[in-house]
């Protein structure tokens, strides 16, 4: 049911660009994901990021066509529309950045024209945000881990992660009921006062009413 | 007193909220199909995810049925099929290693924005144990252990979003409950008032001509 006539399957992967990707991934958890770049029009990714946080991202244009590899353009911004990262005409990079405001940040992609061809432009996108962009090198580094000890630590920096957003999942929640309890209580009050200002409004319909017929002399 | 705690308990949020991290999902805006590929290393990784429909501006409940939602797998059959979902979670044990395709359908023209998040887990086994011999066992635990850990945080990301949809919803019913009784109100004394002109007037006119 669902048509997709760009499958980049009929695409060739240069050995290249498959160590390239592979080195760019580090460790064996990369969530890299794979975007189509259409011909005309941008392609967009957002993320809610609260302050504070550091995002590192990595692109590479995988799509190969006519031998060359095409190039997009890449344009990153803060909710306040502050520009973070802007790049033209390329086939990889890299932006790093931590958040100062929270929000919706976006990655914009579109592809260059000059490139010719007539398919969609295929790009891994690699977005670390938090706990997965911790740099475990320098980590292990300054306080000489090794081995099990630095995954020990890691796993250990995941389950802060988790705690803190199991907190923030419960502060929500208990955002989210204090407005509704608000929400419940304003619906029964401006409900008995839509009665109340129905009767009110209707007395003094009747009573100016009989005022007016008196002074008409035809009551 | 409580509006005390209640200010405390603000502030303790806040000082919360700097610290939070990885929690977020990717969003994406779906006009027609939208398609996002994996490569999954080595056959038996579990893939798991989810997605939510954020941008659902109801107005009546029957506007918008829903996205559709597939995976497919390198050799092109397909492992998961929902239709007219507004957000669900899956989980699968992928049959061979390449690139994996997850297509979002919008049936209708209004666009829709989405937040997915996928996970691809790696667990070396006993297999590759035999082969490598720098592969320590504890590998394998810490390996599972880690996987665990990465599910937790899936379903966390999961929770998130549809509270952000919740949220979302909440407000719009807040809003739309002071909108419209406050509407309500003004309809009510504005018709009242124009009976009673109305009447006036009717009776302004008959009155003199019955006095002529």
């Amino acid at each position: 049911m669902i048509k997709d006539s760009n499958v980049p399957m009929a695409m060739t992967f240069p050995p290249l660009l498959v160590v390239l990707l592979l080195a760019l991934s580090t460790g064996p958890l990369c969530d890299a994901i794979w975007l189509n770049i259409p011909k005309t029009g941008t392609k967009c990714v957002s993320e809610e990021i609260h302050s504070n946080v550091v995002v590192l991202a990595d692109y590479v244009v995988v799509s190969v066509e006519d031998g060359q590899t095409a190039t997009i353009a890449v344009k990153v911004t803060s909710p306040y529309g502050n520009n973070l990262h802007h790049r033209e005409n390329v086939t990889y990079g890299r932006f790093a950045f931590t958040t100062e405001e929270a929000g919706n940040y976006l990655a914009c992609f579109w592809s260059d024209n000059r490139t010719r061809g007539s398919g969609e432009v295929v790009v891994n996108i690699d977005w670390k945000t938090g706990i997965a962009a911790k740099d475990w090198e320098s980590v292990a580094r300054k306080e000489k881990l090794q081995g099990v000890e630095l995954e020990l630590r890691k796993l250990e920096g995941a389950v802060e992660a988790i705690h803190e957003n199991l907190l923030y999942l419960k502060s929500r929640e208990a955002e989210m009921r204090s407005t509704s309890e608000t929400t419940n209580a304003r619906v029964a009050w401006f409900s008995i006062m839509s009665l109340g200002i129905c009767i009110v409004v209707s007395g003094l319909q009747v009573w100016y009413l009989k005022r007016f017929f008196q002074k008409k002399k035809l009551i | 007193m409580e509006s005390k705690w209640g200010k405390i308990w603000g502030l303790i949020g806040l000082l919360l909220l700097n610290f939070v991290n990885n929690v977020s999902s990717l969003s994406l805006t779906i006009t027609k199909v939208e398609c996002v590929y994996e490569i999954v290393r080595s056959e038996g990784d579990i893939v798991s995810g989810n997605f939510v429909v954020v941008d659902h501006h109801i107005f009546w409940s029957s506007d918008h049925p829903g996205l559709d939602f597939s995976i497919t797998s390198p050799g092109g059959d397909i492992l998961h099929n929902l239709k007219g979902t507004s957000g669900d979670k899956f989980s699968f044990k992928a049959p061979r290693s390449g690139l994996y395709q997850f297509c979002f359908h919008n049936p209708l023209s209004t666009p829709e924005t989405i937040a997915f998040y996928i996970h691809i887990g790696h667990i070396p086994n006993e297999h590759n144990l035999a082969k490598n011999e720098h592969l320590d066992p504890i590998n394998v635990k810490i390996a599972e252990l880690r996987e665990a850990l990465e599910a937790v945080t899936t379903e966390q990301k999961y929770l998130k979003s549809r509270d952000a949809v919740h949220r979302s919803t909440n407000e719009s019913t807040k809003t739309r409950v002071i909108g419209y009784t406050v509407g309500e109100y003004m309809l009510l004394t504005i018709a009242s008032v124009l009976q009673v002109i109305y009447i006036r007037r009717l009776f302004s006119k008959s009155v003199g001509y019955n006095r002529i």
